[in-house]
This record gives structure tokens, C-alpha cells and sequence, in this order.
């Protein structure tokens, strides 16, 4: 890349020119926030107000059995929504950017405007179809498969599944494919003709060189997912139960702001380590693909 | 000798010949079912992202109040009490207005941002690129309690502004995304000519920049508007008792039965979603750069990439 002055005090003065009002708002609306976030998580809160600084806020979620059931099936479900993302994605990526021809533009469309549609109708059109009177129990009754609904449908942590792997799935398979793209198809033809099948083909070339893409979708989608709460509350029920709910719970409905607000800011540290790490392995991927 | 050397050669190459015909034909027949399990898995695909919400539509006009199989009758009825309800009509106008409101400020301070961190060297830049893509990456149910418990600190009451203010800082950041994704495309020397060639900074931004940031801002505003109207997280922790569209489906969703009036009102909003964004391909698609433009979510992984 290149820049208009070589580093020294009037780059920085110009470009404080253009960031000083961007800046401003991040650290004002975004810095402070997540600054109030951390501070509350650490306050002492009684009848009497708030005063002192403790860890008990902490302690009452890591002691809680509750809590970490509820901690470790968020992880289960993310991870699981995560593997069958990439699972869909992968040959997606793989088909769009070589085996669509003129498909390839309007398929991408259908991708990006899937994600422009509204979220909270996207999880509403799934319970019409999942839930207890929904169509697909309604169906199996009129048709005499079943004689009673299928509670396990809607209302479980597998609807949570389905709905988020679904709404998530352009956010993973659009850098996927944009990664794919930036293959030379000589290479897959070369491979191909000197008898690679296509499952080395697959190992040694399109998921070694789709890794940036991979690891991107990571930072974009499995941090997020953690923090989901519309989905598990509308279609979850209280086996589909997960973190962003206790939150939602602990900060509007109980009124617990320490509890609360340590919860969430153990999730901004695992999205923090999260983020690194998958940064980290972007950044090895991408000197491992160029030596080839 | 019973066998000529010539006849040898004939029966080998016609063997030979049948055998690369049967190779052929085994080839098309791989070809041609490969082709089909394409096909196929993205059918599966566009039904999985498409087909709830298609159903959801034909739900619309069914004449019954409970949402089942068999089809009651063709009616229009749900669309007018859904448009009659003060409540839908409060959300939407709402939920547009903040987007209207949001969109300008979000378009100034993304190019802003992605200027001055695409175009100068400085010291803090890495610092500060990665506080303008952090919002992208920190989970919006976070920045929504953080704000919530931010605003009640300074005592300031909850409003539409309080979402609005919260929905500039999670959208700008995707405006820079975008359009620093095109700035580090075009050559900076292109405006330097310009300035080298007498033109004041404002012809330059004029006459050489922003023609260039064209496709990358329309795409930007659409992307702009959309997140802003379609945020559900946010709004829900900082609008106190006001009413956003997604706020409006959730709270009605959560104590409720599935209702035709949501699947009109859904489907309304969904044909005018798909409307504005194929007007948008369109209008973008005509441009150079244009294939870019159309694929925007790109643009952030290449944000962070950087």
C-alpha cells in the first residue's frame, strides 16, 4: 500500500484531520460502554448503593453449576452451528467460484441478500414451520405419521442450531468463496491432470489456500454466536437456553448490573481471545499458502 | 503365419479405440452426475436460506387465524390490519426513521475513518484501524448492555437517539470497511496529479475521488440503512420504551402464538427489502468496479485482514 508522506508529524496531524470526529465517536460511544461494562462488573451492589470494588460478581457465575451448564452448552451450540456452517460452506465456496458459469453473480446476490432480509422475521418464518402447532407437525398429523406433535422440533437447542447456522451461513461462505476465487483454476486443471482425485485436490490445494477465508469466517461468525439471544429465546425454549439470554435476564429483568455486566464481559474476554488466536492463524495460513 | 503384423495392430487399435470410447462415455456419465449433485446441493442450499421465508408469504393470504395446513381460501385481510395496527405503524416509522437518520452521519465518518487510515503513515494507525474494525467484531448484544448501563450512568434518558447514537457506532465502522476496501484499489497519485496540476483539494475530492468512491458509497448506504433498520440487539437494550420494527416482532412473537398479521407484515417489508436491493445490483452493476460493489461483505474481512 502506499501513503502520501512518509511517517513523521505531518502524516499524523493531516490524518487527525479525518479522524479526529470517527475517533471521537468510538471512544466516547464504544470505548466508554465497554469501559463502564468492566468497571460495573467489579462494583459492590447492595440495598444501600453501590460502593467498593469486589470479585463476588465473578465468583457467583464460575461457582454456579448453573451458570456453567448453561456457559458450556452456549460453547456446544456455537461450535456445532460453527462445523456445520463450514461444512455447507466449503464446497459452496468451492462451487460458486469454479462451477456456476453465469450463475455465480446472481447466486452470490441470493447470499448477500439473504443476510439484508430482516433477522427477527427470518427466525419467526423457522418457528411457523418448527414449532408445536407448527406446519411440519401439522403435516405429519394430517398425513397419520405421528398422533402427537413433535415437541423436540421447536423449543430445543437443535432449532437454535438450524435457525443460526442459517442465518449465519453468507457470513461464512462469502469469504470462503472470495479466497476460493483468488485460486488460479490452472492450478485445480494441473493437479486434476497429473492425477490428483479430487479429495487431494481438496487437501493439498482448495482448503490450504481457502484457509484465510476459513479463519476470517471464524472471527465474524463463531464470536457472535456466542452472544445470540433473539434465536435461542424465540425458538429455544429452556433446553436451548443460552448466555445471551441469562444477560438479557440478569441486566432487564432481575436488575442484577454486576452479575450482568461480569457475565458479559467474560464473553468480550473469550470473543477478545477468540478473535487473536483466529487472527493469528489467518495471518500463519497466509505465509504457509504463499511458500506453497 | 496366420497373422499379419498389420492385423495385430488393427484389433490392438480398435480395442484401444473402443476402450477410450468407453472411457468417454464413462466421463460424460461422471460429468453429468457430478453436474446433477451441483445442482442439487444448491437447490438445497437456496431452499434452505429461501423456502421458511416463502412459506411465511403464502401464509399471508391465508383466510384462517391459525397458521396451518389445509389452506383456508385466498385474502387480503391480514395485510390491512396489519397496516391498521397503530402499534406495526409506530415501529416502522421508527425503525425508517432512525436508518434515515443514521445512514448520512454513518457514509461521513466511515470515509472519514477509511481515509485517514488507508491514505497516511503514522504512528497509532494500526492502533487506530483496529478501534474502528472492533466494532465489527465485538458482539452487538455487548454493545447494547454496555450502552445501557453507560447511558443510565450520565443520566442519559433512554430514546430513539440513544439507538440511533449506539447504531452510528456499530454501522460506521462497516462504511470505512467498504470504502477503504476501494480507496487501497485506486492510486493515490491520481490525486496528487490533480493537486500538481493546479486543482484546489476540493476539485480533487470532487472530480477525482469521489467518482471513484461512487459505487463503493451507494453500496455503503444500502449496507448503512439496512443494518440500522434490521438491528435487533442494539435497539433492544437502548430504546427504553420506544418501539423499533424488530423490537415490535420479537415482543409480539414472545408472548404470543404465530399470527398472519406478523406474516404480512413480513411479507411487506421482505418484498421491499428484495426491491431496494436489486435496484441497488443495479444501479451499482452499471459502474466500473461494480462486481466489487456487489459483494460487499467482503469488504470486511478485508478491513480486518489489513
Amino acid at each position: 500500500m502506499r501513503a502520501r508522506a512518509a511517517p513523521g508529524r505531518g502524516a499524523g496531524a493531516r490524518a487527525a484531520g479525518f479522524l479526529a470526529a470517527p475517533v471521537g465517536v468510538l471512544a466516547l460511544l464504544f470505548v466508554g460502554p465497554i469501559a463502564i461494562l468492566l468497571l460495573m462488573s467489579f462494583l459492590r451492589m447492595s440495598i444501600a448503593g453501590s460502593g467498593g470494588f469486589t470479585l463476588d460478581n465473578y465468583g457467583a457465575i464460575l461457582r454456579d453449576p448453573l451458570y456453567l451448564r448453561i456457559l458450556a452448552r452456549t460453547g456446544a451450540i456455537a461450535t456445532v452451528a460453527m462445523l456445520a456452517m463450514l461444512a455447507l460452506s466449503i464446497p459452496l465456496g468451492y462451487v460458486l467460484a469454479f462451477r456456476v458459469g453465469r450463475l455465480e453473480l446472481p447466486l452470490l446476490l441470493a447470499l448477500v441478500l439473504s443476510d439484508e432480509l430482516n433477522p427477527l422475521i427470518r427466525i419467526y418464518s423457522w418457528r411457523m414451520l418448527l414449532g408445536r402447532n407448527g406446519l411440519v407437525n401439522s403435516a405429519l398429523l394430517a398425513l397419520g405419521v405421528i398422533h402427537r406433535p413433535i415437541d423436540a422440533l421447536l423449543f430445543s437447542s437443535v432449532a437454535v442450531v438450524i435457525v443460526l447456522s442459517v442465518s449465519w451461513v453468507p457470513y461464512v461462505a462469502i469469504p470462503i468463496y472470495a479466497s476460493m476465487k483468488a485460486i488460479d483454476p490452472n492450478v485445480l486443471e494441473a493437479a486434476r491432470d497429473l492425477g490428483a482425485g479430487f479429495g487431494t485436490v481438496l487437501r493439498r490445494i482448495l482448503l490450504p489456500l481457502a484457509a484465510p477465508g476459513i479463519f476470517v469466517s471464524l472471527i465474524l461468525v463463531y464470536i457472535p454466536l456466542f452472544a445470540e439471544f433473539a434465536t435461542p429465546a424465540l425458538v429455544g425454549g429452556t433446553s436451548g437456553y443460552m448466555i445471551g439470554n441469562v444477560i438479557q435476564e440478569q441486566i432487564l429483568e432481575v436488575g442484577n448490573w454486576g452479575v450482568g455486566s461480569a457475565m458479559s464481559f467474560l464473553l468480550l474476554l473469550l470473543s477478545g481471545v477468540l478473535a487473536a488466536v483466529s487472527y493469528r492463524l489467518s495471518r500463519l495460513s497466509r505465509i504457509e499458502a504463499v511458500r506453497g | 503365419m496366420a497373422r499379419s503384423v498389420a492385423d495385430v495392430q488393427g484389433g490392438l487399435s480398435s480395442r484401444l479405440a473402443a476402450r477410450a470410447q468407453a472411457a468417454a462415455a464413462d466421463a460424460r456419465l461422471r460429468d453429468a452426475l457430478a453436474a446433477l449433485l451441483r445442482g442439487a446441493f444448491l437447490a438445497a442450499v437456496l431452499l434452505l436460506l429461501y423456502g421458511p421465508l416463502a412459506i411465511l408469504v403464502v401464509f399471508a393470504f391465508n383466510d384462517s387465524i391459525i397458521i396451518a395446513l389445509p389452506f383456508r381460501g385466498f385474502t387480503l385481510r391480514w395485510f390491512g390490519e396489519a397496516l391498521g395496527n397503530p402499534l406495526v405503524r409506530e415501529s416502522l416509522r421508527n425503525s425508517l426513521g432512525v436508518a434515515a437518520a443514521i445512514t448520512p452521519v454513518s457514509l461521513v465518518l466511515g470515509t472519514l475513518a477509511a481515509f485517514g487510515v488507508t491514505r497516511f503513515r503514522f504512528r497509532a494507525r494500526g492502533a487506530v484501524a483496529g478501534l474502528v474494525a472492533a466494532p465489527l467484531v465485538v458482539p452487538w448484544l455487548l454493545i447494547g448492555v454496555g450502552a445501557l448501563l453507560f447511558f443510565n450512568r450520565l443520566h442519559v434518558p433512554l430514546s430513539l437517539r440513544t439507538v440511533g447514537a449506539m447504531h452510528v457506532v456499530s454501522t460506521f465502522p462497516l462504511v470505512a470497511a467498504i470504502v477503504s476496501a476501494r480507496l487501497v484499489r485506486f492510486d493515490p497519485a491520481l490525486e496528487e496529479a490533480g493537486l500538481d496540476l493546479g486543482a484546489s483539494p476540493w476539485e480533487v475530492l470532487r472530480l477525482v475521488v469521489f467518482p471513484q468512491l461512487a459505487p463503493a458509497l451507494a453500496a455503503a448506504a444500502i449496507f448503512a440503512f439496512s443494518w440500522s433498520f434490521n438491528n435487533f440487539e442494539i435497539s433492544f437494550f437502548t430504546a427504553g420504551f420506544e418501539l423499533t420494527f424488530p423490537i415490535w416482532v420479537f415482543s409480539t412473537l414472545r408472548h404470543a402464538q404465530n399470527l398472519p398479521v406478523v406474516n404480512a407484515i413480513s411479507t411487506l417489508v421482505s418484498a421491499v427489502q428484495v426491491l431496494a436491493v436489486y435496484a441497488a445490483w443495479r444501479i451499482v452493476r452499471g459502474r466500473p468496479g461494480a462486481r466489487r460493489a456487489a459483494q460487499v461483505p467482503e469488504a470486511i474481512p478485508e478491513l480486518i485482514q489489513r
